[in-house]
């Protein structure tokens, strides 16, 4: 078989991965432009429109006084399509060419305007709630895009400190978005390539040697390519800064001409409060007189770069595994496998699609949202805006808090992890002991040959196998009822005292113990009998004729017989009992107190009681991992007993 | 073989074009309501959704029953995206989740003009207000009450002292019969005492969680002396009411007009408004009401068909068919003159309680509520906390769910 050319590979390699690697990065770099610019224009659009609003509040923000401060503000303020004011049903003034003559402003808000009225409730919702909560968390200041392509904004109408109307602004469509050229990025993949040629020449088939250069060009050429990138980005966005200190200077003299001229006290507005945020928090970017505050920028432009800079790491080192995986051969060998076993992977193609929508997906989601802090507020953002790393994990395995001292004991934090855990490995730990003993008992009894009715006594040790589990588990807590449950009515009728099940920690893990019990013994005691039943009965003969006794021949015969069963089943079922969700959930529903929670059902709770979806989302990959070190190590030492 | 394939695509890609091409678009304007009724409700929309079709040529009003379990995420997933109903009504305690989550319910505060917000009963258009604006209107409400056992009680009790009294003659524990029987240990029933007392869960117009308001520890207080008098059953559900009310073992209740059904038939009930509490300064229990808000789907098409539709549902006509037929309390104050109204005792006792009740919060922060303030009445219930402790540490909980949940 003749040897592929490492040679040939490398290049291809090197030019698929640059290749790769330079469409990346120009989506990167391009977003990252367009985002600038964009930012940059809703901003300066965010000025005038602050500059506007002070302009009417000074002006007592009603009547022909704000009529008349629109007016002169717009005719020097070119770039705007209309400005309309508008507090209740009324529309104080407006600027739109269809509100002219009869339609003119003061009028009430006709059917059409509805959204104009609705986003002015939005927005004054928006600025209490802020007020109150003491944040940011809804838009007072709103931006849309336009189907024209000019924006649409609102801002709230504060007087004496309270949002009672709004004053919304339309921009003339937007200068195209700037388009990043692609010759660079070309270069980057066409450098490297060449480069390459040279050395192929030189280092004929050595793998190593060939390996080593490739890897170097391609990231130099990345290296560089990524820094002139991120230059260029950080140059557009001082741009950006320094158009909207302009628009400040602008504004703040055509707002200081338009008060002279209306013969308004000059507005006390600090023009420096203009440049704000989505929850008209200033930016801080530009000073009161118009100029730029530079460590503030600086701090910003560090931002935008950062930003840029690590999706284009990311990309680097993709193409880098994937220059490395094509060059040593990687691919050929995944090509030729598939080649050689077409049947087989075209049988396993629908149940590995299926595989990949129903699991995958979903798992992939759970683990992506469990570094994010999605909760009921914000779940219409994009996950990327709520990344908040591994904080979730840092709150849930970071907080030893389980138990406070206090005098006279403990008190014990029952929503602590810990304390979780804790309680979900004693539940597991007592209920597969439970299980595993009192099944392999009936089993024991049910395999006595001689006794009568033993099909009978199967099929009702089985039947509460048979039953929906949930329905059990309701009927189980009927009857842990104080009053009415016929266990404390037994209790009475023997003289002893009502026993209040739910309202003690330990109490309530007997009451959930005892139902979980009731459910799982039959599935021990099926597979003990069966196991139990394929063991040869001349081995126990052989055993009585050695003397030995039923205890000995149970030690030495039928345990060991039994584990090569027994083993797997106690696999199982601990995994069933440690997210035995249904019981806990409807026996004890954690009583008292979320004490008797485990860990799965602690993950509902938090998801659909407390709506961290984020959080709950990472307690779900813990619960994951801790089963998969435990699936782990039991098949190790599973295999191990098998041999 | 090449050819046959391609004529196969060429079918396809007919068929893809067929099902994706616009049917023929009908002159009539239909819209779809959601709603989760059954039986004597879900025919009583119905005919009203007929009535205003025939009435308004050119609009046709369907709906659709969706079960009530899977109603609410129903709306939340189908809503937002454009393909749910025109106009789905439900109760207005998830209004602020819906609210929050944006693009599901449309605010109506803009059509809304004097004589239709005049026309309801104030606290159920207040329940479908939310933060200032009105997204829905009220359709019907539900309330809880005291319904008594005539067997047992010949006039129902008008005070706490009356209450305590009547209920203490009427207990005997070892026979497992009781005077008094309600759900205490849900806060939702429990919410009657404490808003007695001026008691709240939000304060007034924001989202600051007060669970340990003075007032509220003083509903709890008032419901350990009632549990410590002996009258009331231990670990109660509705399961147990039930129970008890049907082999006449209760002789008087607190529930609303959901467990009227349930109501054995032999059983001689009779409805009054719940007792004013002498601890309160003999204010009234001011129980929490629910209430069916109808609302207009935000990407829905025809939004003003859909309120028109909403406001004839909610206009006399409507309400009066909703309250005789679908035996619902409507929120529409003039449907109470009407003469069949009026002399239905049901009807009428659900009114007069509705003048003291409370709309329940419909703040999206209520959610984060309930457990807690379960937890808090459990304990109470139980007597294994002091109410002040429990209230305390409830609150304590809400705000440390609170603050987590608004950190970024």
């Amino acid at each position: 078989m003749t040897a592929p050319s490492h040679r040939l590979r490398f290049l291809a390699g090197l030019v698929l991965a640059g290749g790769l690697a330079a469409w990346l990065a120009h989506g990167f770099a391009s977003d990252a432009r367009r985002r600038v610019a964009a930012d940059g224009e809703v901003r300066r659009a965010v000025v005038a429109l602050r500059a506007v609003t002070s302009l009417v509040e000074s002006s007592g923000g009603e009547g022909d006084g704000a009529r008349r401060a629109v007016v002169a503000w717009q005719a020097g303020a070119p770039g705007v399509v209309q400005l309309r004011v508008a507090r209740g049903m009324q529309l104080e003034a407006s600027s739109a060419a269809g509100d002219a003559g009869g339609q003119a402003a003061p009028r009430r808000l006709a059917r059409e305007e509805k959204p104009l009225y609705d986003r002015a409730q939005r927005i004054a919702t928006a600025v209490r709630t802020n007020r109150e909560e003491q944040g940011g968390r809804k838009d007072e200041v709103e931006v849309e895009r336009l189907p024209s392509g000019g924006l649409s904004l609102a801002a709230p109408l504060d007087l004496d400190g309270a949002p009672v109307g709004i004053v919304e602004l339309e921009t003339a469509p937007l200068p195209p978005a700037p388009s990043t050229p692609w010759w660079p990025f070309l270069l980057a993949v066409l450098v490297p390539a060449a480069a390459f040629g040279l050395v192929m020449l030189l280092a004929g088939q050595r793998r190593a040697v060939l390996a080593v250069a490739a890897t170097f060009l391609l990231a130099a050429s990345l290296f560089v390519l990524s820094r002139g990138t991120v230059a260029r980005i950080g140059e557009e966005r001082r741009q950006a800064a320094a158009s909207v200190a302009e628009r400040v200077r602008e504004q703040a003299s055509l707002v200081r001409s338009a008060s002279v001229s209306l013969g308004l006290p000059a507005s006390a507005a600090d023009p420096a409060g203009w440049d704000v945020d989505p929850f008209r928090r200033p930016r801080g970017e530009v000073a009161s007189d118009g100029s730029v505050v530079e460590t503030r920028r600086e701090a910003a432009v560090e931002e935008e770069v950062r930003h840029l800079g690590r999706s284009l790491l990311a990309a680097a080192l993709l193409a880098l595994a994937l220059l490395l995986l094509l060059g040593l051969g990687a691919f050929h060998r995944l090509g030729r496998t598939i080649k050689v076993n077409r049947q087989a992977y075209v049988y396993i193609a629908p149940a590995l699609l299926g595989m990949m929508v129903l699991v995958f997906y979903p798992f992939t989601y759970g683990i992506t949202l469990s570094f994010t802090d999605s909760n009921i507020y914000n779940t219409q953002k994009p996950l990327a805006d709520l990344w908040v790393g591994l904080r979730n994990y840092g709150d849930i395995l970071g907080d030893f808090a389980f138990a406070k001292k206090v005098e006279g004991g403990f008190v014990f934090n029952y929503l602590n992890f810990y304390w979780t855990l804790l309680f979900n490995v004693f539940w597991t730990v007592t209920n597969v002991t439970i299980g595993v003993t009192s099944g392999l008992l009936l089993a024991l009894v049910l395999n006595t040959r001689a006794l009568a009715l033993r099909p009978v006594y199967r099929v009702l040790l089985i039947l509460p196998w048979a039953m929906p589990n949930y329905i059990t588990a309701l009927i189980w807590k009927g009857m842990f009822h104080q009053q009415f449950g016929i266990i404390n009515q037994l209790f009475q009728m023997v003289g002893l005292q009502a026993v209040n099940w739910f309202d003690h920690p330990f109490t309530s893990f007997l009451a959930a113990l005892t139902t979980n019990a009731w459910l799982s013994f039959p599935f021990m005691m099926v597979v003990s009998l069966g196991a139990l039943q394929s063991i040869p009965a001349d081995l126990y003969e052989a055993a009585r004729v050695d003397g030995a006794s039923r205890w000995q021949a149970f030690r030495a015969i039928t345990l060991p017989s039994l584990r090569p069963a027994l083993v797997p089943a106690v696999i199982l079922s601990v995994v069933w009992t440690f997210n035995m969700f249904n019981i806990i959930y409807l026996v004890t529903a954690g009583d008292p107190g979320g004490s008797t929670e485990i860990l799965i059902t602690q993950a509902y709770k938090f998801a659909f009681e407390r709506y961290r979806y984020g959080y709950a989302a990472a307690y779900s990959v813990v619960i994951f991992g801790i089963l998969l070190v435990y699936g782990v190590f039991q098949n190790r030492y599973s295999k191990a007993t098998e041999a | 073989m090449q050819s046959r394939l391609d004529r196969l695509f060429a079918v396809l890609l007919a068929l893809a074009v067929l099902a994706g091409a616009p049917l023929p678009a009908s002159a009539e304007t239909e819209v779809l309501v959601w709603h989760a009724y059954r039986a004597a409700e879900k025919a009583a929309i119905e005919k009203v959704a007929a009535a205003y079709s025939a009435s308004h040529p050119g609009v046709k009003v369907t709906t659709l029953a969706v079960p009530y379990d899977a109603f609410a995420d129903k709306i939340s997933a189908a809503v937002p995206r454009g393909k749910g109903p025109d106009v789905f009504i439900y109760a207005q305690d998830r209004l602020g989740g819906w609210i929050e989550a944006g693009n599901t319910v449309e605010p109506v505060d803009f059509f809304l003009d004097k004589p239709t917000r005049d026309r309801f009963i104030p606290s159920t258009l207040d329940a479908v207000t939310y933060k200032g604006t009105v997204y829905g209107l009220p359709v019907n409400y539900k309330v809880i009450t005291l319904i008594y056992n005539k067997k047992l009680v010949t006039t129902p009790p008008r005070t706490s002292t009356e209450l305590v009294a009547t209920a203490k003659k009427l207990t005997d524990k070892a026979a497992g019969r009781f005077g008094l029987a309600y759900w205490y240990s849900d806060y939702y029933y429990h919410a009657a005492l404490q808003n007695a007392f001026g008691g709240r869960v939000f304060e007034k117009g924001t989202a600051k969680p007060v669970l340990n308001a003075p007032e509220n520890v003083k509903g709890l207080d008032l419901l350990v002396k009632w549990i410590d008098e002996g009258i009331l059953p231990a670990e109660p559900s509705t399961a147990l009411i039930t129970a008890l009310f049907n082999q006449g073992k209760a002789a008087m209740i607190f529930t609303g007009p959901w467990f009227l059904g349930e109501i054995a038939p032999e059983i001689d009930y009779g409805l009054a408004q719940l007792p004013t509490l002498a601890e309160a300064g003999n204010a009234p229990m001011r129980p929490w009401m629910t209430v069916e808000g109808a609302y207009i789907a935000a990407p829905s098409k025809n939004k003003d068909v859909a309120y028109d539709f909403v406001k004839y549902l909610t206009d006399r006509d409507g309400a009066r068919i909703m309250a005789l037929e679908g035996r619902q309390s409507p929120s529409n104050k003039a449907i109470y003159d009407d003469p069949k109204v009026a002399a239905d005792p049901v009807l009428k006792a659900f009114r007069t309680q509705v003048e003291v009740a409370v709309p329940m919060p419909n703040l999206a922060e209520m959610t984060m509520v309930w457990s807690p303030a379960t937890i808090m009445m459990a304990s109470v219930a139980k007597r294994s906390t002091p109410p002040k402790a429990a209230a305390d540490k409830a609150q304590a909980e809400v705000l440390k769910s609170l603050s987590e949940l608004r950190r970024k």
